[in-house]
C-alpha cells in the first residue's frame, strides 16, 4: 500500500502539482512527503529508510533533479524512526496506530508533519545551494515551504481520511 | 569473525543509511556542477593544506640528503669552473631574454596518467600560464593554471602532453610523450628511420614550443625500436628528471615572451 501511495504521489507531484507554488520559492510544497509520512510508527526502520530513498529516487527521475530529492528523502527516511520515537506517546504506540488525525490527534499530527517537512526542506535547501554564503538567504523560504507542505499534507489527509471518520462517528 | 558479524548486525541500519546516503550524494555530485565544484573546492583546499604540511615535514627530514646533494653539485660546478678559461666579461644577453625564478613543489605527479603537479608561487610571484618549468636544470613541465599563491604544472608525466624535442643538439625534431604506464620511460614517436640514435644520447628541448629555450636536457635515449619495414622508429627515453623525488623547481620567465607569441601566431598570407 505504501509503495502504491508513493508511486501515485510522485507521479501526481511530477506531472500535475509541480507548479502549484502560489508565492514562488516561498511556498514550494512536497506533496509526495505525505505518502512517506503515512508509514505506521511501529513498522521497521529499514522499511522507512528504503521508502525515503525510493521516494527521493522517484522524484528525481520524474522531475529531473538528479540526486537532490534522493539525499533529502534518504535523510528523512533515516531520521523517521528517531522522530517516531521522540514523538511517541507516554504509553507507546499501539500496534493498530496509524499516523492519522483519528489515531494520533491533531497536535501530534501537526508537529510530526511540520518537523518532517522541515527536515526535508532544509536538506533540499542545502543540496540545492551548496555554498555557505547562499544558505542564510535560503533558510526562510525553506521554513515557509515546510509550513506550506504541512498545510498541503493536512489537506490531502482530510480529503482521504475525513469520510472514514464521519462513517465511524455515526 | 563472529564478533565482527555481530557488530555489523548491530549497526546494520546505520551502515545502510550511510550506504544509501553515499549513493545519493554520488548521484548528486555526478550531475550537479555547483555541488561538484563546492565539494572539490572544500576537499582540494584541505588536501592542499595537508600536503603542504606533509611536504614541510618531509623537507625537514630530508635536509641532510639535500645538503649532501647540494655539496656534490657545488663540487662539480667548482671543478668545471676551475677547468674553464674565462677570457671575457660576463654579459646578459637581452635578446634571448630568458630569466629563471625559483619555486617549490607541493605535490608531484603520482604516476597516474592524468595527474598534475602543484607548486608555489602563483600570481604573487608573477607566474603565468605557459611558462616552462625546470628541475635540476632539465625540463620538468609547463605552467598550466595559476592561482593566487600556487600554480598547477602539466609535467612530462602527463599522458595527454606532447613536447617538442631534438635528438642531440643538432638532430631532427620529434614529439616526446608519456604512455601513462612507467614513470621511468618516455616515448619519442614517428622519428624518421634514417636517424641514428644510440643509447645514452641526450634529448634536448627544441625551443619550437616557446615554453623552453632550445638545448635544455629532457632525457636520454634508452633503446630504439626498429620494426622491420616501418618508415618511422620509436625511441624509448629515460627522463632526465626524477619525478618522484623532485622538490625544487625553476620557472622560466621569458622577458620577450609577448613578442615571440605574437610573431608565432598564424598569419593570413595573400
Amino acid at each position: 500500500m505504501t509503495v502504491l501511495r508513493i508511486i501515485l504521489l510522485v507521479v501526481l507531484q511530477a506531472l500535475m502539482l509541480r507548479d502549484v507554488a502560489p508565492f514562488g520559492e516561498w511556498t514550494q510544497p512536497q506533496w509526495a512527503l505525505w505518502a512517506l509520512l503515512l508509514i505506521p510508527p511501529h513498522s521497521g526502520p529499514f522499511g522507512k529508510l528504503i521508502a525515503g530513498f525510493a521516494m527521493g529516487l522517484g522524484l528525481d527521475l520524474a522531475m529531473g533533479s538528479y540526486g537532490q530529492h534522493m539525499v533529502a528523502g534518504t535523510l528523512l527516511g533515516g531520521v523517521l524512526p528517531t522522530l517516531h520515537r521522540l514523538l511517541a506517546p507516554r504509553e507507546g504506540y499501539e500496534v493498530t496506530h496509524q499516523p492519522t488525525l483519528r489515531d494520533m490527534g491533531s497536535t501530534w499530527m501537526l508537529g510530526y508533519l511540520f518537523l518532517s517537512a522541515l527536515i526535508y526542506h532544509l536538506a533540499l535547501m542545502v543540496v540545492s545551494h551548496w555554498y555557505w554564503h547562499l544558505i542564510p538567504s535560503a533558510f526562510l523560504p525553506a521554513l515557509t515551504s515546510a509550513m506550506f507542505t504541512t498545510l498541503c499534507c493536512l489537506m490531502l489527509h482530510m480529503m482521504v481520511y475525513a469520510p472514514e471518520r464521519r462513517k465511524s462517528g455515526i | 569473525m563472529r564478533n565482527l558479524w555481530l557488530l555489523l548486525q548491530r549497526n546494520a541500519f546505520a551502515l545502510a543509511f550511510i550506504a544509501l546516503m553515499a549513493l545519493s550524494l554520488s548521484v548528486l555530485f555526478r550531475n550537479s556542477g555547483a555541488a561538484r565544484s563546492s565539494w572539490y573546492r572544500q576537499t582540494g583546499s584541505i588536501a592542499s593544506r595537508v600536503e603542504q604540511q606533509r611536504s614541510q615535514w618531509s623537507n625537514y627530514l630530508h635536509l641532510s640528503e639535500q645538503n649532501t646533494r647540494l655539496a656534490r653539485e657545488n663540487a662539480a660546478l667548482r671543478s668545471r669552473l676551475l677547468s674553464m678559461e674565462i677570457t671575457g666579461d660576463w654579459r646578459v644577453d637581452s635578446l634571448r631574454g630568458w630569466g629563471v625564478r625559483e619555486g617549490t613543489l607541493i605535490k608531484g605527479p603520482d604516476g597516474t596518467p592524468h595527474s598534475f603537479a602543484l607548486a608555489s608561487p602563483g600570481e604573487d610571484g608573477a607566474i603565468s600560464p605557459g611558462m616552462g618549468v625546470l628541475a635540476g636544470g632539465s625540463a620538468y613541465g609547463t605552467v598550466e593554471d595559476v592561482g593566487e599563491a600556487h600554480c598547477r604544472i602539466l609535467t612530462l608525466m602527463h599522458a595527454a602532453s606532447h613536447w617538442s624535442c631534438r635528438i642531440g643538439r643538432n638532430g631532427p625534431v620529434a614529439s616526446l610523450s608519456w604512455d601513462g604506464k612507467d614513470m621511468g620511460r618516455l616515448l619519442l614517436e614517428d622519428v624518421p628511420r634514417h636517424v641514428m640514435a644510440e643509447a645514452g644520447d641526450t634529448v634536448f628541448t627544441s625551443g619550437y614550443d616557446l615554453r623552453f629555450p632550445p638545448g635544455i636536457p629532457m632525457g636520454f635515449v634508452l633503446s630504439t625500436d626498429r620494426t622491420s619495414g616501418a618508415d618511422f622508429v620509436s625511441i624509448d627515453v629515460d627522463p632526465a628528471v626524477d619525478f618522484r623525488t623532485t622538490r625544487y623547481i625553476d620557472i622560466i620567465l621569458s622577458r620577450s615572451d609577448s613578442e615571440r607569441v605574437e610573431l608565432a601566431l598564424p598569419q593570413d598570407l595573400p
